[in-house]
């Protein structure tokens, strides 16, 4: 079957282009003063950075360089972070965490939201709620997530202190085990209502802002994919079984819009990702976002590669399943119609 | 309406070719103009492009570096409207507007070099790989599909930061990362177009392979280039205001995300113009060029056309 | 009027808006249908009776769309009529699918892709069937619970259906069990072997004929005595076209239904309906028993047409062809529409618009031909040749 095929293949290749993600890493790394520096703690001698240099093969051509660095890579060396103080390994759990439970809270946002909105949209062609989502798409695309975000800090932080920066207060995120690393659901299985609601009073904020963006392209594809379902011929073959019009709407049109929107859903949480690096940085979220902008500014090589070799494993795993998920429902409806 | 096709049909065989391309061409511009919102978007992106050129007209440049802000010891941090200061100050002092006015002549420089190289970029190694197929074409998407898993804003992120803090690498960042999106596109577009029979009626002809390619391959593939360079003018800017807002500008620079950032700390103490000013600017820049992307796509796209 | 009939359009208008103006789909458009009979619906694509047709179900998105004027009487049990036109949505739902049914022309485009054929029928028999589903489930007892009436209406989401298999003791299995039976059914009745496969298919693994048929079952699940069939063959093979309208007309047999047929294709006609009502740009040009319409034609636009069929035992030569092309149907001038492209016409053809006269028993002609200047109030120069049939005022 050739979706089967198709997805097989890109199984297959999926390691490859891993491999040429690393080739390009290398290759940054490279273009910096001192390639050790992405290994080199503050405190060292000089003759353990001559040992690094050694191990690393420092002296020798490159592609040599890079199969040592590879090695590294692969034995769980990622070089040492500046800015956290820590081997890269040590703190990339957490940030990795923290980053997930926001791009998941956002997501979820933003596909329910935009679900919603794209489809009373569609259902309205033309109209006033119509008008209204375009005018939502159009914006979302055009504002960038930093000033949005400073946008709604200033009357929500700053004039209402509803919602606190950060992601939790510390008295209470210590009060209660962390066995996920989702502070939401760490707190659920707690069974703390008080750090649920420290974290949700945290995370409303951000995730609001990072969805924005996400929102306004799933919100657009859905309209339209919407408008173009409706038009079809079983949408009135379905009211001529006397079907009620919700009915129509949701099981008819509605099921068969959702198709084409999975494909969005995948594209926008690249947008996710991106987001989050402004994101985290205005809103003190402690994430990989954060982690990587403390990065740039103090020149911190290491946690820079390493951010971009986690990003772009979490960006091509998500795109797979979202693939997955989009062929299973593309047997069903595009290769019939 | 039939009966215009049907009358034009029986013109074109007396027409020449390029009268008929020339009618199609303003029908086209027409359809473009009768949409309000695109035409709004053109007007604003004048309003910009006027802005940009006329800079050193509309406002004295700064010595020696135009591009940071001429600062007014005298009044920082000021709101809108104090001693001539159209739009506030900064907490250096440095007027607003002049860094609006300024930093739009950044974005243009931004916008153009990067959707022009990548544009040209782009369509080159996709046409090479679609037109030339084979082991080459396999290699050339194999590196598109790498650089496609890294999101576009992290990867410019991370060149901008190795080759060190400044504007002119932001430029070189997005150019390196942008170009595979174009590849892809004229890639798809030949591929379609080779398979179609008119290609191969040419062929029989014995049109040379580049012949083919410029009569019959371009003009087609050129319509989704062109509706994603113009959505791409505005996503360049977004994305390098992001990048100079993280701090990947030099300090002080006239640039639209630098402003923000610059106001940042002026936000929280109730000093709003730096930010909200230069964000704005942002806004209204990207939304232009989206109005009159989705424009030009609503009638150049082989879907709707011909309705 | 006789109370016999079943179905009644009265004067049906149906105008659509649009940037160009208001066009007039379908124009005074009126008919009738007995129990049991086949009416055919003949005329040009573009001639209104696609719209005519879905007006009966009230199908017709409004806007961009307006029922401008006229009724449909539909008759009840008791013998009362009711204008489904002017019903309540409600109302109008309750005759979809159970009174009146439709089958569309493409069957790969009506049918719901990313549905089992199972659960687009179940839908009929949840909607309109759902004491007798109870019934054979046992569950008739005690009323039924709002959750299981959902499930039964195939409105359950995965959640849902899960806590009714749970708290069900058993019915939910029942009900299940009645829905399968009920939907294998209406499957086998039109001749689908194996109706489980079928029934746990999706559209797009079928051919062409069966997903027609498929559509047949559907549409008669409910057994309603007005069968609406809108091209149901024109988007099939030509082998399978003759066995899907035999399947229609046994099925016509053995339940009894009438049906009306909305074709372009005249041959058809002959063989399967007892009536036929030519329509041209919006309107009813002529009508009746279709023997008779077809064996002599009054319009000259009924004339038209039975020329251009090419027949196998004429002389080789041209096809004919009506010359001219379709009027335009927005903001149509006050006159016959044919008169831009028949042989006859004249003045009064131009300047008024044709009614319908009764030209002999049950016929009908909307041609200034078979009248009189004295009734239409015009000189007598500007008519046309006369027939050789006068006609009456039908009304």
């Amino acid at each position: 079957m050739q979706v089967r095929d198709y997805l097989i293949r890109r199984l297959v290749l999926l390691p490859f282009i891993m491999l040429g993600v690393s080739v390009v890493v290398f290759t940054l790394t490279r273009f910096t003063g001192s390639p050790v520096g992405i290994y080199a703690t503050p405190n060292m001698t000089p003759d353990e950075v001559a040992a690094l240099e050694a191990r690393y093969l420092l002296d020798q051509p490159i592609p040599v360089q890079y199969a040592a660095w590879l090695g590294g890579l692969l034995q769980g060396d990622l070089g040492w972070s500046g800015v956290s103080v820590a081997p890269v390994t040590a703190v990339i759990g957490d940030k990795m965490t923290a980053t997930l439970e926001l791009a998941l809270a956002a997501a979820i946002i933003a596909i329910l939201g935009g679900i919603a909105l794209g489809t009373i949209a569609g259902v309205r062609h033309n109209k006033g709620p119509d008008h209204m989502a375009r005018l939502f798409s159009i914006l979302g695309a055009s504002t960038p997530t930093f000033w949005f975000g400073l946008l709604l800090l200033v009357p929500f932080y700053l004039w209402l202190d509803w919602f606190p920066l950060g992601r939790s207060t510390t008295e209470i995120w210590n009060s209660i085990g962390h066995p996920i690393g989702l502070y939401t659901l760490d707190a659920i299985l707690a069974g703390s209502p008080v750090a649920l609601l420290d974290a949700l009073r945290h995370l409303v904020l951000p995730a609001t802002v990072l969805a924005f963006g996400a929102m306004a392209i799933i919100v657009r594809m859905m309209r339209s994919s919407m408008v173009e379902a409706l038009s079809e011929e079983y949408v009135d073959a379905a009211r001529s079984k006397g079907l009620p019009e919700g009915v129509v709407i949701k099981r008819h049109a509605r099921r068969n819009a959702l198709v084409p929107t999975t494909t969005v859903i995948g594209l926008s949480f690249g947008f996710l990702l991106q987001g989050s690096v402004a994101v985290e940085l205005i809103f003190r979220w402690p994430g990989l976002g954060q982690w990587v902008t403390s990065a740039i500014l103090s020149g911190d090589q290491a946690t820079i590669m390493s951010y971009v070799l986690v990003t772009a494993v979490i960006f091509m795993t998500v795109n797979l399943a979202v693939d997955i998920a989009y062929a299973y429902l593309d047997r069903r409806v595009v290769l019939g119609g | 309406m039939s009966n215009s096709t049907a009358t034009a049909g029986i013109d074109e065989s007396n027409q020449s070719v390029m009268s008929v391309k020339w009618t199609r061409r303003k029908e086209v511009a027409r359809e473009v103009f009768s949409n309000p919102l695109t035409v709004l978007g053109m007007v604003i992106i004048g309003a910009f492009f006027l802005m940009a050129l006329l800079a050193p007209l509309l406002t004295e440049p700064n010595q020696p570096d135009a591009y940071q802000s001429p600062r007014d010891w005298a009044n920082i941090d000021s709101p809108p409207g104090i001693d001539g200061h159209v739009l506030g100050t900064d907490s250096q002092g440095g007027d607003v507007l002049y860094g609006i006015i300024w930093g739009s002549r950044l974005s243009l420089q931004l916008s153009l070099t990067v959707v022009g190289f990548t544009l040209v970029f782009g369509a080159i190694i996709g046409s090479v790989a679609a037109m030339r197929g084979g082991r080459l074409d396999n290699f050339l998407m194999r590196l598109v599909d790498v650089f496609l898993s890294i999101p576009e804003l992290i990867f410019a992120l991370a060149i901008a930061a190795v080759l060190g803090p400044s504007f002119r690498n932001i430029i070189l960042a997005l150019a390196a990362v942008f170009w595979v999106k174009y590849a892809r596109i004229i890639r798809g577009e030949i591929i379609r177009i080779k398979q179609a029979e008119y290609v191969a009626a040419a062929r029989v002809t014995g049109d040379s392979t580049w012949n083919i390619y410029r009569k019959d391959v371009l003009p087609n593939a050129v319509t989704p280039l062109v509706v994603q360079a113009t959505l791409d003018m505005g996503n360049v800017v977004l994305i390098g205001a992001t990048l100079s807002f993280i701090g990947l500008a030099q300090a002080g620079l006239t640039e639209w995300g630098a402003m923000v950032s610059a106001g940042q700390s002026g936000l929280l103490a109730g000093e709003w113009w730096v930010s909200t000013f230069a964000g704005l600017a942002i806004v209204l820049w990207a939304l232009a060029f989206n109005l009159v992307g989705d424009g030009l796509r609503d009638v150049l796209d082989p879907k709707t056309e011909g309705r | 009027m006789s109370d016999t009939t079943l179905l009644r359009v009265e004067d049906l208008s149906v105008h659509f808006r649009s940037s160009r103006g208001v066009a007039h789909a379908v124009d005074h458009v009126s008919f009738d249908i007995k129990p049991h009979e086949t009416l055919a619906l003949v005329g040009e694509t573009g001639c209104g009776k696609s719209v005519t047709a879905r007006s009966i179900l009230r199908l017709v998105p409004e806007p961009p769309g307006e029922y401008a004027s006229g009724a449909v009487f539909l008759r009840n049990a008791d013998g009362s009529e009711s204008d489904i036109l002017s019903s309540s949505p409600k109302e109008v739902r309750a005759i979809r699918g159970d009174r009146i049914s439709m089958i569309f022309q493409d069957p790969g485009k009506a049918l719901n892709p990313g549905l089992t054929i199972g659960r687009q029928l179940a839908e009929v028999f949840g909607e309109h069937r759902l004491s007798m589903l109870f019934e054979n489930a046992e569950m008739a007892g005690s009323k039924p619970s709002r959750l299981a009436q959902r499930v039964a209406q195939q409105r359950a989401n995965a959640f849902q259906k899960l806590l009714f298999d749970v708290t069900s003791r058993g019915a939910s299995k029942r009900l299940q069990k009645a829905i399968d039976e009920s939907v294998m059914d209406a499957l086998a009745d039109t001749g689908i072997p194996n109706p489980r496969k079928i029934m746990q298919s999706y559209p797009h693994e079928l051919s062409g004929g069966m997903k027609q048929r498929v559509m047949i079952a559907q549409a008669l699940a409910c057994d309603p005595d007005l069968l609406i069939a809108d091209e149901p063959t024109t988007a099939l093979d030509v082998t399978i076209q003759a066995r899907i309208l035999e399947l229609i007309h046994q099925m016509q047999q053995r339940r009894g239904m009438a049906i009306l047929y909305i074709t372009h294709d005249l041959s058809l006609v002959r063989e399967f309906a007892d009536r036929v009502a030519v329509m041209y740009a919006g309107r009813i040009v002529e009508m009746g028993p279709s023997a008779d319409v077809l064996a002599s034609p009054q319009h000259p636009y009924t004339q038209g047409l039975l020329n251009a069929i090419p027949r196998a035992a004429t002389p080789r030569g041209e096809l004919a062809a009506i010359p001219g092309t379709v009027p335009q149907l927005i903001e149509p001038p006050a006159q016959c529409h044919f008169a831009t492209r028949c042989e006859f016409a004249s003045a009064a053809c131009r300047s008024v618009v044709p009614v319908p006269l009764t030209t002999g028993p049950g016929r009908t002609v909307a041609c200034h031909r078979f009248d009189c200047a004295e009734s239409l109030g015009v000189p007598a120069d500007d008519m046309p040749v006369a027939a050789t049939v006068k006609g009456k005022p039908s009304r």
